[in-house]
């Protein structure tokens, strides 16, 4: 069978993992303008904006050759529970018949769970089949990793774009690792590449840090949020992103009982503000924003797709969140449309507002000492 | 005599001031951008040009602001280039320091500035459509036959009061309709429209945040009386209208430039009023080496390519250097 995923995260992960297990992967390629198109054009109209772009990433996917389709399921009133089987019938409608394998928690039903591993397993033995889950998921955290370190670096490169390449190259590296020895001699080289990146010196004081929260599939596809974490980056901006594919599988197989990941420790501080959670990653956002407020961040970016009904209910609590923690939260809604000009003004009245309350100067003596983004015009997300 | 020019370039109207060392006001000058912010600009620098004639002067600095802030920044050789959200804010601040919450309604976007201090706490910009801001009360001025200089004029002579839906324009117009065929009179039409795009306005931009007095209302539509008696119902108190209320993003412009320059110490970057008249040309191109099929914008000036923007992958953008 010819597998292919949707775009999501840690790509060259899940390429491995189906690698291991002897399948042949078409790999799915980053959401374009087209892939968007197609996706819209093929969607319902009020669906979530993730869908559509999953839409469009699966038709081009089916397009190159794929049959078999691999998708993570949900729970809870979010609509991404179901993304899968109605997928399914799209493409079914367009007269691609395609299998679809999607995978819920493991906790939720096991038998199913244990039922989907066998249909993508090959008749490999399950203990090889999870040594080679492991080595795939060690991939995974040590780019996850990798990528978190990027975030916060690229804030202070001395020349545009050098992280970028440093990053693509260091993906690169990693596809081609079979073994664990592969990853430790990759993770090392790759640590060596990222200091070899010349930065500019910025004084501590003046350094800004953003977490970044909001619906799992805008924050971890840059395509779909108009590169938020790049255009923070080239203001001088520190970012943190909540969502990793990593922590995601920590998350959904690290069961409670034994502490629980991180996201489940966050939950915990969502509940002055919210007592239950009502899909998607409502209180774990929530959680998150007092976290990031605990660690000494200076600011919250919380993007959802417009009409996402999870993060409706953080975006509800947010302004009394943001006065009871004194933290500036700029909520974005993001859809298909591609118009970036009125963002990127949010996004600017937001930075200075940030810098401006963390130097607690008045609004006339803010923007003086940061010619690098105020007289710079073609910023890179302009258009 | 040292002055600073400020540009803003907003989607309906391309504002041009010029404030001294003393940030007082000595030219000023509201155009239609007409769907052309270049020559709109272009025009509005000849028209300064020709009113400094009358004094010696140099300019130290020029600041540029607006959804067109780019492009105009290039053209006139910009000292700053800043989004419209802090430029207003600092013009109020600087004309009104006790100033809490600032009410800004444009062209096509209206914003709500939450100040402290004389410092930016919170803003708002409308998300959904353009329902609460000038180019609706354009459009239904024409659709009236009452000119939008009396438009607000005749709101105030209203006898009844009507409802009339205000949280899309599309609604807004059908309910217009029908209250028209019900037999009220045109004012009272004009009365409700203003009521229900003030209670839009407060209902979108201003949720969850407490408004407090005392409150400036700016931007072009600070003009129509109607609205302002509106807010005035709607909040309970006084509205103050700056001066240059429709000029303020401009003004803004122009003092965040002065202070860039006086704190740095550079010298401006401005072209000169010779501006107007270079060979400067945007264009935009489709890039079809990927399938993103980026809407490359490039910038020429007299046969040389100053910037370039627009481009994902920042091959274009990183392709001009200096």
């Amino acid at each position: 069978m010819k597998v292919s995923f949707p775009y999501m995260g840690c790509v060259t992960g899940y390429k491995k993992v189906f690698e291991t297990l002897g399948h042949e992967v078409v790999m799915p390629q980053k959401p374009t303008q087209k892939t968007i198109d197609l996706g819209v054009k093929y969607s319902p109209e009020f669906i979530c904006f993730p869908f559509k772009v999953i839409m469009g990433t699966y038709i081009e996917a089916v397009q190159a050759g794929a049959n078999v389709i691999v998708a993570s399921g949900g729970n809870g009133p979010c609509r991404a529970g179901l993304y899968g089987e109605i997928h399914q019938k799209i493409l079914k409608s367009m007269g691609h018949d395609v299998k679809f394998i999607v995978f819920d928690s493991m906790f939720r039903d096991f038998g199913l769970f244990y039922d989907n591993l066998k249909k993508i397993k090959n008749k490999i033995p399950i203990i090889k089949v999870l040594k080679n889950l492991w080595l795939s998921y060690q991939i995974i955290c040590r780019m996850d990793e990798i990528e978190k370190e990027i975030k916060v670096l690229r804030a202070y490169e001395q020349k545009r774009g050098d992280f970028n390449r440093v990053w693509l190259e260091i993906q690169r590296m990693y596809d081609g690792c079979w073994t664990q020895k592969d990853i430790d001699k990759v993770t090392e080289q790759a640590r060596k590449m990222l200091q070899e990146v010349p930065l500019k010196k910025v004084e501590e004081e003046e350094k800004i840090r953003i977490g970044i929260v909001g619906e799992i599939y805008v924050i971890m596809e840059s395509s779909t949020n108009m590169d938020i974490e790049q255009t923070l980056n080239s203001m001088g901006i520190e970012v943190e992103s909540v969502q990793y594919i990593s922590d995601w599988v920590k998350h959904n197989i690290q069961p409670n009982f034994i502490g629980g990941s991180k996201s489940h420790q966050v939950i915990h501080k969502a509940k002055r503000f919210v007592k239950m959670n009502l899909g998607g990653h409502d209180m774990e956002n929530i959680g998150w924003m007092v976290d990031f407020k605990e660690r000494g961040f200076d600011a919250v970016v919380h993007l959802m797709p417009f009409g996402c009904l999870p993060e409706l209910i953080t975006q509800s609590a947010i302004p009394t969140i943001s006065q009871e923690l004194d933290l500036p939260i700029l909520s974005l809604s993001l859809d298909e449309q591609n118009g970036t000009a009125n963002n990127r003004t949010r996004i600017e009245a937001f930075v200075d507002l940030v810098r401006n309350k963390k130097r607690g100067g008045s609004v006339q003596k803010k923007e003086v000492k940061e010619p690098e983004y105020t007289d710079k015009v073609p910023e890179e997300l302009a258009g | 005599m040292d002055i600073y020019i400020g540009i803003d370039v907003g989607s309906v109207s391309t504002n041009v001031v010029a404030m001294d060392q003393n940030d007082h006001i000595i030219f000023k000058e509201y155009t239609r951008t007409n769907g052309q912010p270049l020559e709109s600009v272009k025009k509005g620098l000849k028209l300064l040009e020709e009113d400094l004639k009358r004094i010696f002067y140099t300019v130290k600095g020029v600041g540029t602001t607006g959804s067109g802030r780019q492009l105009a920044g290039i053209l006139v050789g910009a000292d700053i280039v800043k989004n419209e959200i802090t430029a207003h804010a600092t013009a109020t601040v600087n004309f009104h320091p006790t100033v809490n919450t600032i009410l800004e309604i444009g062209g096509q976007d209206s914003k709500i500035i939450i100040i402290q201090d004389k410092m930016v706490v919170d803003f708002a910009m409308n998300t959904v459509c353009a329902a609460g801001t000038g180019s609706f009360l354009d459009h239904q001025s024409e659709r009236l036959g009452v000119p939008i200089q009396d438009f607000g004029g005749l709101a105030l002579t209203a006898k009844k009061d009507v409802r009339i839906a205000g949280r899309c324009t599309v609604f807004a117009e059908s309910d217009m309709i029908a209250k028209q065929q019900y037999g009220f009179s045109k004012a009272e039409i004009i009365k409700g429209l203003c009521d229900a795009l003030v209670r839009n306005y407060i209902n979108n931009l201003g949720r969850g945040k407490a408004l407090k007095a005392p409150y400036v209302f700016q931007g072009g539509v600070a003009a129509n009386k109607g609205i302002k008696a509106a807010f005035e119902r709607e909040l309970g108190c006084e509205i103050i209208i700056p001066k240059y209320y429709n000029v303020m993003g401009a003004i803004g412009a122009a003092i965040l430039a002065k202070e860039y320059i006086e704190v740095s110490g550079e010298e401006t970057k401005f072209r000169g009023f010779g501006a107007a008249e270079l060979a400067f040309k945007p264009r935009s191109f489709e890039c079809e080496d990927c399938a993103n099929c980026c809407e490359v914008i490039k910038v020429e000036l007299n046969g040389k390519t100053v910037a370039i923007w627009g481009d994902k992958c920042g091959k274009w953008a990183n392709s001009v250097t200096g």
